[in-house]
């Protein structure tokens, strides 16, 4: 007896349910009124339990293997997510210019590794223009303050 | 109600809306045309721009969006049989046959004159009925908008195609989404597991975004260094597109039954919360081959099945638009997005929406409508140039959206743990993705998520009793046909899995 995907999704939002649901027990009821800030989510979490329950148990219970796909690029995507981490980690620091200049060229370069002196250009130039473009419409025309660097005031 | 339309016609026809409508009607004919790029992805990236200007033009360009990006999709679907997005795909199945047969011309303008009549009769469906079905909301206490809320969600579960478990499954999480941060009654704090930015809640916008954006985004960077659908595109020469328009419209006009009940069809599947026009443009085609005398022709070129597709998922959008407008409850995620706007103006989308704000309400109905004229026009001018707009690299693409996906959380209000929340439900629903998990009821349970909370507690604030959720006869209503609609969807599953273990069993042998 095997887990697929499926089953491992509803494993781990059982985990996640059941440690909130837990959590709830500490929030104190309002006097005032019948009941209080837990009432809701302890059932929410608790019906989110018994289906996490059930998607195991279905799955478990299931006879067919489910068909593997296609071999994905998963290591591809963990960069993306990892790049993408990282510009939201320093934008507070860099501010939104420097880092999303920064981004762009990187995740392009990941997506299409740039060839020659060409590639770079075209890289650098999309990253310039993408960055330059919308910090100048939306702090300029729609009125939108885009974060400063604490590190660099820029 | 016709002083009312044409008084809201004549506001949009004035430049500082009808600019942004064009606009945005461009943006998603270029936006549709392009392989990969959904409608709720294009109104995602132009969301941002939208912050800063008024209701009606944020609206306008957001609906512009959303008709131009229907319509924009059946370019490729039909020139190069690549569907441009999910609800081009059946608008394929015949408009590339055509086109291959030599009438590309004929394809593509079949497919842009039954989208323009497909929404005119969207149109007066939603012109006709909002204002009633608004009505009939305002009888609803707190029992009957749990109940209600609660229907839409078990409907989505039950219709996202995934099992029905992991249907409502997702629908649970993403009322988990709203019970962390604060109780919305008395905003007290709880589970905000010490993180200080949870306090005030989670917004759903930045949940929508990050699910929708990364699940798309990423499932495109996985079949990277795979041959891909686009390569073939570069070499794609623009054939001509040269054809009589009255003809055309004949064509479509000649067949008035087909036309409307594939309207109807559109019409209902947009009414169903959070399924799209995707399921519109299958469903509506399956139909018209059930009820063609020819249905052999299908799938070879035959323009009913053009006429079909077309028709039912550009009046799909006045489905959804209905829902949202009477009731608050998005038909798509398109329309969630709209709502998102919509309340970043301080504007509530429900049964009070129609009477307390007839400006904007008429002002969304002449910009659908005139969205609708600006297509044809679009397309009349531009369908060559769209054809190109294939060849863009995602490489160049995905970081731009990205980015765009950032600023729009960033600039909800101007904090970056709008962005924190972004980047978490990216990777919660690129997960969810890969489980198996459905996306659509998810949002739905995110965006519904508080109100249910509300109206439950209200109901029981008011009268402690439970049983009159369902004595209540449209609370009662409502609630019986939520399990009806399970019971059918379960019963739908377990024939479907039958049907493939009989087939499994006679490919064993």
């Amino acid at each position: 007896m095997k887990l697929s995907r499926e089953g491992w999704a509803g494993l781990a939002t059982l985990v996640a349910s059941l440690v909130l649901f837990v959590l709830t027990l500490d929030l104190k009821a309002n006097p005032l009124v019948p009941i209080g800030p837990g009432f809701y989510p302890r059932i929410v979490l608790g019906l989110s339990a018994a289906l996490a329950v059930l998607l195991v148990v279905f799955d478990l219970s299931r006879k067919s293997e489910p068909k593997a796909g296609p071999g994905a690029n998963y290591p591809l995507v963990l960069l993306v997510f990892v790049v993408f981490g990282i510009y939201v980690g320093l934008m507070p620091g860099l501010g939104f210019r420097i880092s999303t200049f920064l981004f762009v060229a990187a995740l392009q370069s990941l997506l299409e590794p740039p060839k020659g002196v060409k590639g770079w250009i075209i890289v650098l130039a999309t990253a310039l223009i993408t960055t330059l473009v919308t910090h100048i419409l939306f702090e300029r025309y729609l009125s939108v303050l885009l974060p400063r660097g604490r590190w660099t005031d820029f | 109600m016709y002083e009312l339309l044409l008084s809201g016609i004549a506001n949009v026809l004035q430049l500082k809306y009808l600019l942004p409508l064009a606009i945005g009607t461009l943006v998603g004919v270029v936006g549709g045309a392009m392989p990969g790029i959904t409608n709720t992805m294009t109104v995602i990236m132009v969301l941002p721009f939208t912050f800063g200007l008024e209701p009606l033009q944020g609206l306008s360009v957001m609906i512009g969006v959303y008709v131009g990006g229907e319509s924009g999709g059946l370019i490729t679907s039909c020139l190069l049989g690549i569907p441009g997005k999910p609800s081009s795909v059946a608008t394929m199945f015949d408009g590339f046959p055509m086109s291959q047969k030599g009438e590309p011309g004929r394809a593509l303008w079949l497919g842009i004159w039954a989208s323009f009549f497909g929404g005119l009769i969207g149109g007066v469906f939603l012109i006709g009925t909002t204002g009633p079905l608004a009505s009939l909301a305002l009888e609803f206490g707190p029992w009957e908008y749990f109940s209600l809320f609660v229907f839409a969600l078990s409907m989505v579960a039950g219709l996202t195609g995934a099992s029905i478990t992991a249907g409502l499954l997702s629908g649970a999480i993403g009322l988990v989404i709203t019970v962390l941060g604060n109780d919305p009654i008395f905003g007290a704090p709880r589970l905000t597991l010490g993180i200080a930015w949870l306090e005030g809640g989670i917004p759903f916008l930045p949940v929508l975004i990050g699910v929708f954006a990364f699940a798309q985004i990423m499932s495109d960077v996985e079949r990277i260094n795979r041959k891909g659908p686009l390569e073939g595109a570069a070499r794609f020469i623009v054939p001509k597109l040269v054809v009589s328009h009255l003809k055309v419209i004949w064509e479509i006009l000649s067949r008035p039954f087909l036309l409307l009940w594939t309207s109807i069809i559109g019409l209902f599947i947009g009414v169903l919360p959070a399924i799209g026009g995707s399921a519109a443009n299958v469903m509506a085609y399956d139909q018209a081959k059930k009820f063609s005398r020819h249905p052999e022709r299908f799938g070879t070129g035959t323009p009913e099945g053009i006429i079909a597709a077309e028709a039912a998922n550009n009046a799909n959008i006045g489905g959804s638009l209905v829902t949202i407008m009477a009731f608050g409850i998005p038909g798509d995620a398109v329309t969630a997005v709209m709502l998102g706007a919509l309340t970043i103006h301080g504007i509530q989308p429900g049964p009070l929406f129609i009477s307390q704000e007839k400006t904007l309400a008429y002002g969304i109905f002449a910009a659908y409508l005139i969205a609708h004229v600006l297509m044809l026009l679009i397309l009349f001018i531009g369908v060559r140039w769209f054809l190109r707009v294939v060849l863009v690299p995602k490489a160049i693409l995905f970081p731009v959206i990205l980015v765009l996906c950032v600023v729009g959380a960033y600039a909800l209000n101007n904090t970056i743990a709008n962005v924190y929340v972004l980047l978490l439900c990216g990777v919660l629903g690129y997960a969810m993705v890969k489980g198996g998990l459905p996306l659509a009821p998810l949002i739905l349970g995110v965006i519904l998520g508080d109100q249910i909370e509300i109206n439950l507690v209200r109901s029981i604030m008011t009268d402690a009793d439970p049983w009159l959720f369902l004595t209540r006869p449209i609370s009662g209503g409502l609630l019986a046909a939520s399990a009806a609609s399970m019971a059918a969807a379960f019963w739908q599953h377990r024939r479907a899995q039958k049907k493939s273990a009989v087939a499994a069993g006679a490919a064993d042998f």
